[in-house]
């Protein structure tokens, strides 16, 4: 490019630097043309492309400011264009990249990989090329070629790391789900046969290593992989870094070396002063090494060399546990493991032997609030032990002067709850025991009033059992008033110990079922969750929150909330493989494969579709109901669908998989896209196939697929919706299919209005199906005739009143808001369902005539009895936050209230709980009334 | 007892208990992928038996003094090429977490003591460096027992909080080091850090 024009090319994209193809060194994502300014380039770049027509470097440019504008189909012509000049420049392909990151064209055909092999082709001497092209593989998981790509690379550059890179690419194919399982070994072989071709020894560098050992082990190669370890480098590597002694520990156990590991840990347990538990473990696996498993119960000569070692190891711990004192409790720990596992193996000598021990444990432990979790595991006990074990405790529950003696009452009192049994879980013992907590926990406080607001208080995990007994006592009882007591309590606890998240998350979970969202939301976000927390922390708040969403109202709140969680996918699909890429040129092979993990378990995260499920239920009471939203959608969620089918069925989330069926069939119904429509004109990213995809049944049969265990998951309400919706699209099914217009007029419609857009034609539809179909088409079968709709459907209204006036009795308005918003969501799919005999053209040519008549009638008493709930709700909130419910609500919370909670303190929780459900239950009401007028007709 | 094992990418699914506790902060995921991706062997994890995790530590080999983890994110550029004999080039722990229940089981020491060593055997480092509230008392007696010393303080290093309770102590930061076996003359740390003053912005 001559510099003159380099000149006027730079203020396109700024600083120029940050365009070239991203190494390991730039940042994860680069931003060329930031978001304000695409319109000027887009200007600037057609401008230049008058005097330039030519230049790809423009042209791919101006692609990407389009792409960012989201004007997709201008950017595809000029992508095209720039992909038919076969650029080999860096500057082109690295805009390219980007252009065709935002085209999302990255399954079934990736184009950064063609655009890249391309180039390598026509300069093959091109070292960086190659690399680029290696890496457009990897970051499509296109292990195969990236592994021949590898290979090539080495034989002509001759740099080990390409060998390297040629290893775990083969590594990684065996491993990726779309490789069945038969071809796995000899992927791996494939991998052995590499690394042992290689001039340098693997040890030179840990992670090779690594690699190296992980191919020895999985083909179970343990003499050689042995022989690698013994070496002194070998050992060298393992004490320095942990991934290496990790691998080594595995190969000598499945070696049968689990003495000698016993013996090197024992070594590093004495000598090096090593207290990392797996240490510990070694030297117990070794213990009771002695029981192979082919001789389950264990010969007499086995049990005595194991009595034997028993002997020796408890001396090692005993010995060990003496001089560590209170400042490691591994060896006290592993005191009580030796115990158990004896027990276990039949060989303990002492049938009260783990009591003591669990006692002195919790004499030396006690004070520390791990106690409980660490003895945990031992508490399965014998009745007379555990009446030695319990009453042990007891003496151990006194008052507490310091914090230390505090701990050891708490930890007490978990245990002793551990080992309840049913009959001592009733009501009158657990609100005893949540009597006691609260006193104690008030005493407690006491001990911590010299704290920093940052800190936690001692006292905290009292509050937080008592709020635990008191749920139980809800579950008990099903009296909601034990909620109302815990939240006192818990808010109480949170004026106390202002960054407790465990109060935090309780408190979430019980604003929601008492009706209070707006409380849970504010909990929620003052646990300041982000990031990577949003995939496992947002299920807390957004699972069934189309309950209490009020975007029918205009208040998006929830909705916003569901679209910034889900905004992580987003980051992990933009940078993630970057970081394989760097990990790739750092050499850093261990961590590969777990960014690959990583990366997967967020793109296929469960929770990131129930948030999309959640996000559409809220949508559709906001946006007005159109045949581009049920596109959309349906593209959306038939996505989500072939992506999660093995996922979804193996987590059994059964939730997420009936209603996505329920909405995917009825935005098909109510659509004229097709797969061969979608096909041709989806721009973007397909679920990558897995190896079974032939065995799988096509859509339209998995989607009328299901069980009677899926109702199971359901609430009752959500099942009689989901029958209503089957039954619905079960009854409209053959006429939608005989009124939708053929794919190749649906196919033309769509290239005319694309033409019309963007002045280009799309490529391969033929427009002259067009001519004589204006009018809706001539079919050569009859139409189907119309039969009256199921009962299920005629019914489903009626039931839903009826269930309706059977429930708002209850005080708390979480299942009145669910069936109202339930029955609002029937009402939308049931729009969704009849919107294609809107049209009277289409009713009349197709003789829908009586259809419609239907129609009429079962809209006109959804919309009476929905009215009616609406009103009901409006007439619920004007009644929820008056003084007689405040003062109700404070009577209700006598049991904290005795204890000791203060009576104003309370009253101002109900004030807010009160305001909440106020809010709520009229919020989805007048939105509920907001939904029947939109719908009406 | 505790395992002490390599923090894997996946640990970030999993480290609520630590990382809901205000003094600790979540990063984009970028930002632990970047440091797995450098410095595998210098980012370990505490976890309980039960695999419930414990606490965390990171640490980087850098040869420049760092002023907190976010800006050194962008300067991994001139890293690799500071090793040798820079007597600046150090290992600089940058988290070192652990979850409010497992506190006080000397879970820090035993990070620490790993990240030392890494840094010491692996990169050979001159030093082992980390900041800490000037408040902190219980965490400075904790370093200063395993061998570190003040070398300075950072005025305002720790911006985010604001002036607590503790006035001045609450924001400023003290820069402890610990000499490693490269340096057997100590030069890397000296007597009166306490009184050696720097502020922020000198030291980013």
């Amino acid at each position: 490019m001559s510099s003159a024009l380099d000149r006027q090319v730079r203020p396109i994209y700024g600083n120029s630097a940050r365009l070239t193809i991203p190494n390991a060194y730039s940042p994860a994502s680069t931003d060329a043309l930031d978001m304000g300014s695409n319109k000027s380039a887009i200007v600037a770049c057609t401008k230049l492309l008058k005097k330039n027509p030519k230049n790809a470097l423009i042209k791919a440019l101006k692609a990407l400011a389009l792409v960012r504008s989201q004007k997709v189909e201008e950017s595809l012509v000029l992508c095209d264009e720039v992909l038919e000049l076969k650029p080999t420049d860096d500057a082109v392909l690295s805009a390219m990249m980007h252009v065709l990151r935002g085209l999302g064209r990255r399954w079934p055909d990736n184009d950064t990989v063609l655009m890249f092999e391309e180039a390598y082709k026509q300069q093959p001497t091109n070292e960086e090329l190659g690399a680029q092209t290696f890496f457009a593989n990897v970051r499509a998981g296109r292990w195969k070629s990236a592994q021949q790509i590898a290979t090539k690379m080495f034989k002509q550059f001759q740099e080990d790391r390409y060998l390297y890179w040629s290893v775990i690419s083969a590594v990684l194919q065996a491993n990726d789900s779309t490789t069945p399982p038969s071809m796995k070994t000899i992927l791996y072989k494939l991998a052995h046969r590499l690394i042992t071709s290689s001039p340098t020894p693997s040890y030179q560098n840990t992670d090779r290593f690594h690699l190296h050992l992980s191919i020895l082990k999985e083909l179970e190669l343990y003499d050689d992989a042995h022989k690698l370890l013994d070496s002194e480098i070998g050992k060298a590597v393992c004490s320095t870094s942990l991934s290496c002694n990790e691998i080594r520990r595995d190969i000598w156990r499945s070696r049968g070396m689990v003495k000698d590991e016993g013996e090197l840990a024992t070594h590093r347990i004495l000598h090096l002063k090593d207290r990392n538990w797996l240490e510990f473990l070694s030297v117990l696996d070794a213990t009771f090494s002695y029981f192979t498993s082919s001789e389950a119960e264990g010969s007499s000569t086995s049990k005595s060399g194991c009595l034997e070692h028993v002997k020796k190891t408890q001396e090692l711990f005993t010995q060990i546990a003496q001089d560590d004192g209170p400042k490691d409790r591994s060896a006290a720990l592993a005191l009580l493991e030796l115990e158990k596992r004896a027990r276990t193996h039949g060989v303990s000598q002492d049938s009260t032997r783990l009591v003591g021990l669990m006692q002195q444990y919790f004499a030396q432990v006690g004070d520390k609030p791990c106690c409980f979790e660490d003895l945990k595991p031992y508490l399965a006990l014998t009745e007379d032990q555990l009446s030695k074990w319990t009453s042990y405790l007891q003496t151990q529950i006194t008052t507490s002067t310091d914090p230390k003696k505090l701990q050891r009452l708490i930890n007490a009192h978990k245990l002793l709850r551990h080992n309840l049994n049913h009959l001592e879980t009733t009501v009158e013992a657990e609100t005893a025991r949540a009597t006691l907590y609260i006193g104690q926990y008030l005493e407690g406080l006491e001990l911590g009033l010299d704290l920093p607001p940052t800190e936690l208080q001692y006292a905290d995990d009292l509050a937080l059992m008592a709020g635990n007994v008191l749920v139980n006592l809800w579950k008990l009882t099903s009296d909601e008033q034990y909620l109302l007591n815990a939240v006192a309590l818990l808010e109480f606890a949170l004026t106390r110990s202002k960054q407790s998240f465990q109060v935090r998350l309780i408190l979430i979970r019980l604003h929601r079922l008492l009706g209070a969202p707006a409380l849970a939301l504010e909990h929620y976000r003052a646990m300041g969750v982000k990031q990577v927390q949003n995939d496992t922390l947002s299920h807390l708040l957004l699972s069934r929150a189309s309950t209490f969403s009020l975007a029918s109202t205009g208040d998006l709140t929830l909705a916003s909330e569901c679209l910034e969680s889900t905004q992580i996918y987003l980051s992990n699909s933009q940078e993630t493989a970057d970081f394989v890429v760097r990990a790739f040129t750092g050499e850093k092979y261990s961590q590969i494969p777990e960014f690959i993990i990583f990366e997967e378990h967020l793109d296929n995260s469960l929770q990131r579709d129930i948030v999309k499920m959640e996000h559409l239920r809220m949508r559709l009471t906001h946006e007005q109901i159109t045949s581009d939203l049920i596109d959309m959608e349906l593209i959306e969620m038939k996505f989500i669908f072939d992506r999660g089918v093995s996922r979804i069925a193996e987590s059994k989330h059964v939730w997420l998989w009936t209603l996505l069926k329920v909405y995917i069939r009825a935005f098909q119904q109510g659509s004229d896209l097709d797969d061969t429509v979608e096909e041709k004109l989806l721009i973007g990213d397909r679920p990558k196939p897995a190896y079974d995809i032939q065995g799988r049944l096509p859509l339209r049969q998995r989607l009328t697929q299901s069980t009677t265990e899926e109702l199971a998951e359901l609430t009752e309400d959500e099942s009689l919706f989901v029958n209503f919706a089957r039954a619905l699209a079960d009854w409209l099914e053959p006429y939608h299919d005989y009124a939708r217009p053929p794919p190749s007029v649906v196919l033309a419609e769509a290239a005319k209005q694309t033409e019309l857009k963007t002045g280009y034609p799309l490529k391969g539809v033929d427009l002259e199906v067009l001519n004589g179909a204006s009018s809706p088409h001539k079919k050569d079968e009859e139409p189907p005739a119309v039969i009256d709709p199921p009962k299920v459907v005629t019914e489903f209204f009626k039931i839903l009143n009826t269930r309706f006036a059977e429930i708002q009795k209850n005080s708390s308005p979480v299942e009145a808001l669910h069936i109202a918003t339930l029955g609002q969501e029937a009402l939308l799919l049931f729009t969704i369902e009849t919107m294609r005999f809107k049209s009277a053209a289409v009713v009349k040519a197709n003789k829908f005539g009586a259809l419609v008549t239907s129609f009429k009638s079962i809209r006109s008493d959804a919309i009476t009895i929905l009215r009616n709930i609406s009103g009901k709700l409006i007439k619920e909130s004007e009644l929820s936050a008056t003084q007689e419910n405040r003062k109700a609500f404070v009577d209700a919370c006598a049991l904290v209230i005795n204890a000791g909670i203060d009576h104003d303190f309370t009253l101002g929780v109900a004030k807010r709980i009160t305001d909440a459900r106020k809010k709520v239950t009229e919020g989805v009401g007048k939105g509920l009334g907001r939904v029947c007028s939109s719908y009406a007709h | 007892m505790s395992v002490l094992r390599p923090f894997k990418a996946s640990d970030m699914f999993k480290f609520n208990n630590i990382n809901l506790d205000i003094w600790t902060e979540t990063y984009g995921i970028g930002f632990y992928l970047s440091y797995l991706s450098r410095w595998p062997d210098l980012c370990c994890v505490q976890e309980a038996p039960s695999g419930r995790m414990m606490g965390y530590g990171m640490c980087l080999p850098t040869s420049t003094s760092l002023m907190n983890t976010t800006r050194s994110f962008a300067r991994f550029t001139v890293i690799g090429k500071a090793e040798g004999n820079n007597t600046e080039w150090h290992g600089h722990v940058t988290a070192i977490t652990v979850a409010p229940e497992y506190r006080r089981l000397g879970l820090a020491r035993k990070m620490m003591g790993l990240l030392e060593m890494v840094s010491d055997e692996i990169y050979k480092g001159f030093f082992v460096d980390l900041y800490v509230r000037c408040a902190n008392s219980v965490a400075i007696d904790m370093y200063e027992g395993m061998g570190y010393s003040v070398y300075r303080r950072v005025r305002e290093y720790y911006g985010n909080i604001g002036v607590g309770k503790g006035g001045r102590d609450e924001e400023d930061a003290f820069d402890m080091r610990k000499p490693m076996s490269r340096d057997p003359r100590r030069r890397s740390v000296r007597s009166n850090g306490r009184d050696m003053i720097v502020s922020a912005h000198d030291v980013s």
